[in-house]
């Protein structure tokens, strides 16, 4: 079993009589991308904040790396590098300076040389000496990951970190997050709304609600365990409902030529084979919106 | 037979009135003439210093100004010409060196009443005031004490509207017979000294100051101590332009 | 890592416009006294000797480089702690507004050093403003206008201090005028440290400067007490330097009154700080 890079028991954060967070628990071990989900107000930008020190906890014990966060700071930000919402930068500072200042206190030794294959790394090459007054917020998220990547930290902390870049961005940051885990074994806490990145890349995952957990555990797992939504393609849509009502499965709803049943994997072999035992040809089978599904049913349950 | 002297001896009152006026008049024409004259000498005395230079230092010593003595030059060309230079700043009193000389130099302008004697520094000085005939003059009243045998103003008191009273005390050495002094001690009342507060350098300053109540009281000295004349020896007019 | 800190804070600085704005208006400020004085400056020499011309006349180069360097200083007073104030009240507040405060205090650096650096920073500006001011009002004033004896008139009378006895004095006054800058610079500094934006700082710092200065000046019982205590009234403790004989005692409780001031502030700053929540 892999060591654990991050714990987090009873987490709690008040403002007065406000609770942020009331009680989030969950653990990131290493190696793996972990999925931090939430609705809006979930208390999930609090929570990341707690986790870099910029927000002191009301309650509740945070480690990393095996140590207090409230006691050993530096230690464990030296080990971090984290882009938390949107990325900002000193505007009258060229990319190439804003990076070196920050490199500067990372607590690494860093040269020109590294920080312009770092810029080249995030597609910036060329544009080290222009001003981040210029520059587009698809190039400043870049520029957040070149700062957050070149003091090489275990610990990768992303809070939304494909806001904003074009599909071609996104599949790119979706692949740099891959090869830091699968190439680099590093440590990936990523933060998103897009459902479907973190379905895709993350291995385990936590969803908060109200600033409380209401789920943790691998990906997959915790999606297996759930019923899915799968829609079939068949040629006889009305003769595919009735055949269903005959055998009492409820749960559809019919779109166009399209049956969309809520069963769960086993259940979904067995309705294949009724259907083509009963002479409906089906085209396609498919599994829609399984996170998202589960996502919506949790956060309003 | 009849002595002639008891007929000289038997003059009538009118007769001593008169001759007792004319007496009275004698003297004081007499001392008019005296008055004159003695001014006039002491100004051919200092007349015959066409124009000298002379090495100064300057000491003030007045309640409301802190300086350290300086050294500077004066230069003073006749009639009316006079400079000081100095690497500092010099204060001298503002009527210096030069209004005696312009005093001293029309005793037309002036009523010349011959006072009694006093003695300053152990010398005998004629007291002499000089009141001008005209108002409208700035002079109101010089009091000299003279020493007649020299030809030597040892003290003056010169009240003016613009500048009101200053004393002036006048030692003499070498250059007596010059009538050029080897130290002036001009006494000045300080009574309207007035600092504007708006201007002054410490506003909201903490520190404490000390009130002099008798201050207004007061008088302030200079203190000029002349050495190394240089006389008649020739003074360029540009020296005089400021 | 304090000193890559505060490296990284002095690039900051040198890359910020608004640190050349308050070169730029010393500059100009500056060149306008001097033009002022060399075309009318006879009417401020008389301003300074008109209480004595009944009596006394002065004599001498009166308005010289050390009269005009000592005018600008009272520059010391509204206008350079404004311009201290514009740059150092935007070291932590400006990078809340920016947002960059969340990315520098993720980074290794404890935030007691973030801030001394900041605030070392800040000095180092301060010191290099005080410089420029030197040289303008001392050097340029110089040139302008020659040598000659410093005249300062206070309100209990006038002082005459030869130019041989000006530089050291000068040479104090600047230092002792770095420190009550340094005083504005931690005021602000502290300000900055409870607002999320550039202006409550700087708007804060001079309206507590105006309003002590009034307290300070205005001649009443209840502010008696407390003037003594009052930074403002110790601000233009170089002064002191310009008097004869000096008031050693008066300029040590200045000097330990600022040095109060700064401590305070700066433990006030350092305490809000550490435990202020990012949000912005």
């Amino acid at each position: 079993m892999s060591k654990k890079i991050i714990e987090v028991k009873n987490l709690k954060k008040n403002y007065g009589s406000f609770n942020a967070v009331k009680n989030v628990n969950f653990d990131v071990f290493e190696g793996n991308v972990f999925g931090f989900l939430g609705p809006n107000g979930a208390g999930k930008s609090t929570t990341i904040r707690i986790l870099l020190s910029l927000i002191s906890p009301s309650g509740g014990n945070v480690k990393l790396f095996g140590k207090d966060i409230t006691t050993n700071r530096d230690f464990i930000l030296s080990k971090i590098g984290c882009i938390v919402e949107k990325p900002d930068f000193y505007k009258y500072l060229s990319a190439e300076k804003n990076i070196e200042l920050f490199a500067r206190i990372s607590g690494v030794k860093v040269d020109k040389s590294r920080i312009h294959e770092m810029l080249e790394f995030v597609g910036l090459r060329g544009r080290e000496k222009d001003k981040l007054a210029g520059f587009s917020h698809g190039m400043k998220q870049r520029l957040g990951f070149a700062q957050t990547l070149i003091h090489d930290p275990e610990l990768i902390i992303l809070d939304e970190p494909t806001t904003g870049l074009d599909p071609q961005g996104i599949i790119d940051i979706r692949n740099l997050i891959l090869q830091l885990k699968n190439e680099r074994n590093k440590t990936v806490l990523l933060s998103s709304h897009i459902l479907s990145e973190i379905e895709l890349i993350a291995d385990r995952m936590v969803i908060i609600n109200k600033g409380e957990t209401i789920a943790e555990g691998n990906v997959q797992d915790l999606l297996n365990a759930q019923e899915l939504i799968v829609a079939y393609t068949v040629d006889d849509i009305n003769k595919a409902k009735q055949i269903l009502e005959q055998n009492e499965i409820p749960n559809f709803t019919c779109l166009n030529n399209e049956i969309l049943l809520h069963t769960s994997q086993l259940q979904s072999a067995e309705i294949n084979k009724l259907f083509c035992s009963n002479e409906i040809n089906v085209f396609s089978m498919e599994t829609k919106r399984k996170l998202e599904d589960y996502f919506l049913k949790l956060v309003n349950h | 037979m009849m002595h002639k002297s008891a007929t000289v001896c038997r003059l009538s009152p009118k007769k001593i009135t008169l001759v007792f006026f004319l007496f009275l008049f004698a003297k004081a024409h007499s001392q008019i003439v005296n008055g004159n004259q003695i001014i006039y000498r002491v100004y051919a005395q200092l007349q015959k210093a066409k124009d000298y230079k002379v090495d100064a230092t300057i000491k003030v010593d007045l309640p409301f100004i802190r300086i350290l003595p300086i050294n500077a030059k004066i230069f003073v060309k006749q009639p009316n010409k006079f400079k000081v230079e100095s690497k500092s700043i010099a204060i001298v009193p503002r009527q210096g060196f030069d209004q005696l000389n312009k005093i001293l130099s029309d005793t037309n302008e002036v009523t010349v009443i011959v006072q009694v004697t006093e003695l300053v520094n152990k010398v005998d000085a004629q007291i002499i005031s000089l009141i001008p005939l005209q108002d409208t003059g700035d002079l109101i009243l010089a009091k000299l004490w003279i020493d007649v045998k020299q030809n030597l103003v040892l003290k003056s008191v010169l009240t003016t509207k613009l500048n009101g009273t200053i004393l002036t005390e006048y030692s003499y050495g070498t250059f007596a017979n010059y009538g050029l002094p080897d130290a002036m001690i001009f006494t000045v009342d300080i009574k309207k000294f007035k600092i504007p507060k708006a201007i002054a350098a410490d506003i909201n300053s903490n520190a404490t100051k000390k009130v002099d109540k008798d201050l207004k009281n007061k008088k302030g000295k200079i203190i000029i101590t002349l050495s190394n004349y240089l006389i008649n020896k020739g003074i360029s007019e540009t020296v005089f332009i400021k | 890592m304090f000193f890559k800190s505060t490296y990284n804070e002095l690039i900051k600085i040198i890359a910020k416009p608004r640190s050349y704005l308050g070169l730029a208006a010393i500059t100009l400020i500056v060149g306008l006294i001097l033009l002022a004085m060399k075309l009318d400056g006879g009417m401020y020499i008389s301003l300074l000797t008109s209480p004595f011309e009944e009596s006394l006349t002065f004599e001498g180069n009166l308005l010289n480089g050390n009269l005009v360097g000592f005018i600008i200083l009272q520059m010391l007073i509204i206008h350079v702690p404004l311009l201290i104030a514009f740059v150092t009240g935007d070291l932590v507040s400006g990078e809340a507004a920016m947002g960059t405060i969340r990315m520098l205090l993720t980074k290794p650096v404890s935030r007691t050093k973030i801030l001394l650096s900041k605030y070392l920073a800040g000095c180092i500006y301060t010191f290099f403003v005080l410089v420029w001011l030197a040289f303008m009002a001392i050097i340029m004033g110089k040139w302008l206008f020659g040598i000659g004896d410093l005249m300062v008139l206070k309100s209990d009378g006038l002082v005459v201090l030869q130019q041989e006895d000006v530089a050291w004095r000068f040479f104090f006054g600047f230092a002792i005028a770095f420190l009550s800058m340094v005083m504005i610079a931690t005021l602000s500094l502290t300000f900055s440290c409870f607002s999320e934006n550039s202006i409550g700082p700087i708007v804060s710092t001079m309206g507590i400067i105006i309003l002590f200065t009034i307290i300070g000046t205005i001649e009443v019982p209840l502010f008696d007490t407390i003037r003594p205590y009052l930074f403002t009234t110790h601000m233009a403790a170089w002064r002191f330097m310009f008097d004869k004989p000096l008031l050693l005692n008066e300029l040590w409780f200045s000097l330990t009154v600022l040095l109060a001031h700064i401590f305070v502030l700066l433990g006030i700053a350092l305490y809000k700080f550490q435990r202020k929540d990012i949000l912005s």
